[in-house]
């Protein structure tokens, strides 16, 4: 059962890390804003809670685990939600002629 | 096991630092300060566990989340209203 | 070891943070830049195991001191001018004090040493004779509020003083289109 969850664990630590290499390499190769939103997605989501989920299979019944759930609630709510002001604020800048000069490159 | 997450999470900070020097428009610096937050907090959470006291810093990695999530929304409401004290885009005289 | 080869990733990143922010000339993407130093060297304080510090940096780097410049911004306008004069004086500066520093930074004594003044000379006395001299449990806090209570008050004083300022400079252009609104 150990060996199991050790296993669990394990593989769920590996898909967060590919997860997140991904992600950065998004950031870096997607063209524009709106694309880029894309891949920052992948780290908020999928690689921070197969990160998190991982590390609490690790350590076992404890309260610990609480506080690592509670951290994952927190970022699955607050990370959409700062994506999604930013993709809005980008749809209004991009009509604004304040970031336009020089910025929309 | 946990030395894998730290090296691609410390490649992937490598990666958003990158796009936050070169990134053309002020969203891009916005968005990699924002996913570096999120790097952070999973670099501390396993970082917590890797020496062993994970309760002490997961705390911390709550309140980064907090103050991250506070950040992001205070640039982005500069960024679209051009200031801090207006509170919609109808109040203000742009 | 592994939390050497971390710090020094990490040191690396903040100097090439701290690069890009000179080079930088929009000050938006400066401020951006300067949220992600902080998040790193909040980073390093926690591998560092300062974590006290690490929250520190945290609510001040990364939380009031990013608003505090955007609000800055929005005030001094977006886009730094060139300066007028020739850099090389500064740099001298720079240099001479900062290999001064450094040069200091030899006598100091090696990290997480038992025999330094710092842990022989005044700090068992204050962990021992805490509770019977101000009678509660926490050590922090009866050294902050009073073995160095004239110390916190200055501290208080500075900062109340700094927080006065700075709502009088943010505030005075928001007064100002309040008036012109009105009028």
């Amino acid at each position: 059962m150990g060996f199991v969850i050790e296993v669990i664990s394990a593989m769920l630590l590996v898909i967060g890390s590919v997860a997140v290499l991904v992600s950065g390499i998004g950031i870096i190769r997607m063209p524009d804003v709106f694309t880029r939103l894309h891949a920052v997605g992948i780290t908020d989501t999928v690689g921070a809670a197969a990160v998190l989920l991982g590390l609490l299979l690790r350590y076992g019944w404890d309260p610990v685990m609480i506080k690592i759930l509670f951290l994952l609630a927190l970022l699955l709510v607050l990370n959409p939600s700062a994506s999604h002001a930013l993709g809005r604020a980008a749809v209004h800048g991009a009509r604004r002629p304040w970031l336009s000069d020089g910025d929309q490159g | 096991m946990l030395i894998i997450v730290v090296i691609a999470l410390l490649m992937a900070m490598a990666l958003a630092l990158l796009r936050a020097i070169r990134g053309p428009t002020v969203y891009d610096r916005i968005l990699a300060a924002n996913v570096f937050s999120t790097k952070t907090i999973l670099m501390i959470t396993t970082f917590g566990f890797f020496v062993g006291r994970p309760e002490l810093y997961i705390d911390i990695a709550i309140m980064y989340g907090l103050i991250g999530f506070i950040g992001t929304v205070a640039v982005l409401k500069v960024s679209e209203f051009g200031n801090l004290g207006q509170s919609g885009p109808q109040s203000g005289g742009q | 070891m592994i939390a050497e080869i971390i710090n020094v990733v990490l040191l690396g990143l903040l100097v090439i943070t701290a690069v890009a922010a000179i080079r930088l000339h929009d000050l938006f993407a400066v401020v951006m830049v300067f949220g992600i130093y902080s998040f790193l060297a909040a980073t390093v304080f926690v591998v560092l195991d300062a974590v006290d510090v690490a929250f520190t940096e945290a609510a001040v780097g990364a939380g009031i001191s990013t608003i505090l410049m955007l609000a800055t911004i929005s005030l001094v306008g977006r886009w730094e001018r060139r300066p007028a004069h020739r850099p090389f004086l500064p740099i001298l500066v720079v240099v001479v004090t900062g290999g001064a520093l450094v040069y200091g930074t030899l006598d100091m004594p090696n990290f997480g040493e038992q025999s330094t003044p710092v842990h022989e000379h005044i700090a068992p006395y204050y962990l021992e004779q805490s509770k019977s001299d101000i009678g509660i449990p926490n050590v922090v806090t009866s050294v902050l509020a009073s073995y160095r209570g004239y110390d916190t008050l200055g501290e208080l004083t500075v900062i109340f003083t700094a927080g006065i300022g700075v709502l009088g400079i943010l505030g005075i252009r928001r007064r100002r289109e309040e008036k012109n609104s009105e009028g």
